[in-house]
């Protein structure tokens, strides 16, 4: 089978998991991983590749394209890693390892499906930039563009979680407690890996020198900059 | 990884059946109500200190990564005095208040011995030192990509808060356990009926009951949490320096002024200014 259209046809599995008694898993644990960290990769990198297009994609530019590309996975699967230690010892202290399997399954499928949606919304994004954004309102928009992916991923967490709770009610924390965890991690990994678009005033690099500063204070500063200025 | 403590022949590392003690403490294999019902819970003290020490110099390398590379002392040293100085904290700490616990706890004609004791809190500190090391590498992560002092010290502190408090809530739900386990001398007899006053050994304060844990001896424990808890700040602050500011050069020790809560205070303070 072509392989693209392999790729295209587990995303769409990874969409619809769960979502009929018909779309059971048959495969294997280690093979679900596997696929849905192809899929990270793959729909995170086409997603940051455009995210990095906002420059253009001429002479050191495409370097930009690249980084990003590079990054929206690092920063999923990185913020994942460093997450999951503690949610690991969380669950073996609510009596919850049996399931543990599943529930790291059940995580990079959600992931998986958070590329997917964001890929989705490329058209979206690419729209946008072409129509002419500010710099800022760009990065305000890819924001917005992953709020979106993430809560619509959600949706997938919820029903892949829901057979868990009815086996034990405590994974209903456990989930509020992941997306605490993971939330505040990305956003700092988030920051950390910046920049994702490339301010096109200055020259393309992988990291910012610059302040490594606290995420939130940063962002909080930056929406005030940009709603002040459009008023 | 079902197996019980002494099946596996001596083959097997030190260290691995260290973690494996502490995976079946977390996992609640011994805490059973079953494996109550003897008065202590079955934990190798020795083994699961040795896992502790271990978890417990993870944190305090995560913790000491900040001074890695701060502007004006980027040093080493820091993780290295981190490294032994947060199972020190642990240890003093548990040092400190234990004999005032075993004495309060006979006093009250509880039947936990001295080694149920020390068990019940190591293995409490094992909880502990599992959380703690569970989230080093999140604090590791803030550490080398955060300049702002305060911000990484409440971060350490509220890090340890959650820790202690799931360290306390399995302490709280063990005591609970055991006082719903039975003595072994009386296997069939229901609560209500009373325990041959003859076979075991009671302090002055205590009312004659079957169950292993009276009421004075759960809040013996609940006051030494608070206790420990307050303990354990002022020893972390007395040890200080865990994280190291980055406009002083490193030294192993601080000197003695003011105290945790105070320190505290000021920190939340210099976070908002």
């Amino acid at each position: 089978m072509n392989p693209l259209v392999a790729l295209f046809r587990q995303a769409d599995d990874v969409l619809r998991r769960g979502s009929s008694p018909a779309r059971a898993q048959p495969r294997g644990w280690a093979s679900s991983l596997g696929n849905s960290v192809l899929l990270i990769l793959a729909f995170g990198m086409f997603y940051g590749g455009l995210m990095g297009t906002y420059g253009g994609v001429g002479g050191e530019r495409i370097w930009q394209v690249v980084y990003s590309g590079v990054k929206v996975p690092l920063l999923l699967l990185a913020t994942f890693v460093l997450s999951l230690p503690s949610f690991f010892v969380l669950n073996t202290l609510l009596g919850l390892r049996g399931d543990f399997a599943r529930v790291v399954a059940s995580l990079l499928a959600t992931q998986a499906g958070l590329t997917v949606i964001l890929a989705s919304l490329a058209p979206v994004t690419a729209f946008w930039y072409v129509s002419g954004s500010g710099y800022q309102q760009a990065i305000l928009f890819n924001g917005l563009m992953f709020a979106v992916a993430s809560l619509s991923a959600q949706w997938l967490l919820r029903r892949e979680y829901r057979p868990l709770i009815v086996r034990h009610p405590a994974h209903r924390w456990m989930l509020r407690t992941w997306i605490v965890i993971y939330v505040f991690v990305g956003i700092q990994m988030g920051w950390v890996l910046r920049p994702f678009i490339g301010n096109p005033r200055a020259p393309v690099q992988f990291f910012r020198e610059d302040s490594w500063s606290n995420a939130y204070v940063v962002v909080l500063e930056m929406i005030w900059k940009v709603t002040t200025r459009t008023m | 990884m079902e197996s019980s403590p002494g099946a596996r022949g001596s083959a097997e590392p030190a260290i691995k059946r260290a973690f494996t003690e502490l995976d079946r403490l977390l996992r609640g294999e011994v805490t059973q109500t079953a494996s109550l019902r003897r008065g202590a819970i079955d934990v190798d003290p020795v083994r699961l200190s040795l896992v502790a020490i271990v978890l417990s110099m993870v944190y305090g390398a995560c913790m000491g990564t900040f001074a890695l590379f701060s502007a004006r002392s980027a040093s080493a040293m820091q993780v290295l005095a981190s490294m032994i100085k947060v199972p020190a904290l642990f240890f003093l700490t548990l040092l400190v208040t234990l004999p005032s616990l075993y004495v309060f706890n006979a006093l009250v004609g509880s039947r936990l011995t001295v080694a149920a004791v020390v068990r019940l809190l190591v293995a409490t500190l094992g909880v502990i030192v599992a959380v703690l090391a569970s989230l080093g590498p999140i604090v590791a992560f803030f550490s080398v990509s955060t300049t702002s002092y305060p911000f990484i010290l409440l971060f350490n502190v509220v890090i340890f808060g959650v820790s202690g408090t799931l360290g306390m809530l399995f302490l709280l739900q063990t005591l609970h356990r055991l006082t719903l386990a039975r003595p072994r001398s009386t296997p069939d007899v229901p609560a209500q009926s009373p325990a041959d006053p003859l076979s075991e050994p009671s302090g002055p304060l205590d009312r004659l009951d079957d169950r292993l844990l009276s009421r004075h001896v759960r809040t013996i424990f609940r006051i030494w949490m608070i206790v420990f808890a307050l303990v354990g700040a002022q020893m972390g602050w007395v040890l200080r320096p865990f994280v190291g500011n980055p406009n002083l050069p490193f030294t192993w020790f601080r000197g003695r002024e003011s105290n945790f809560f105070q320190a505290v205070f000021h920190t939340v303070l210099s976070l908002f200014s």
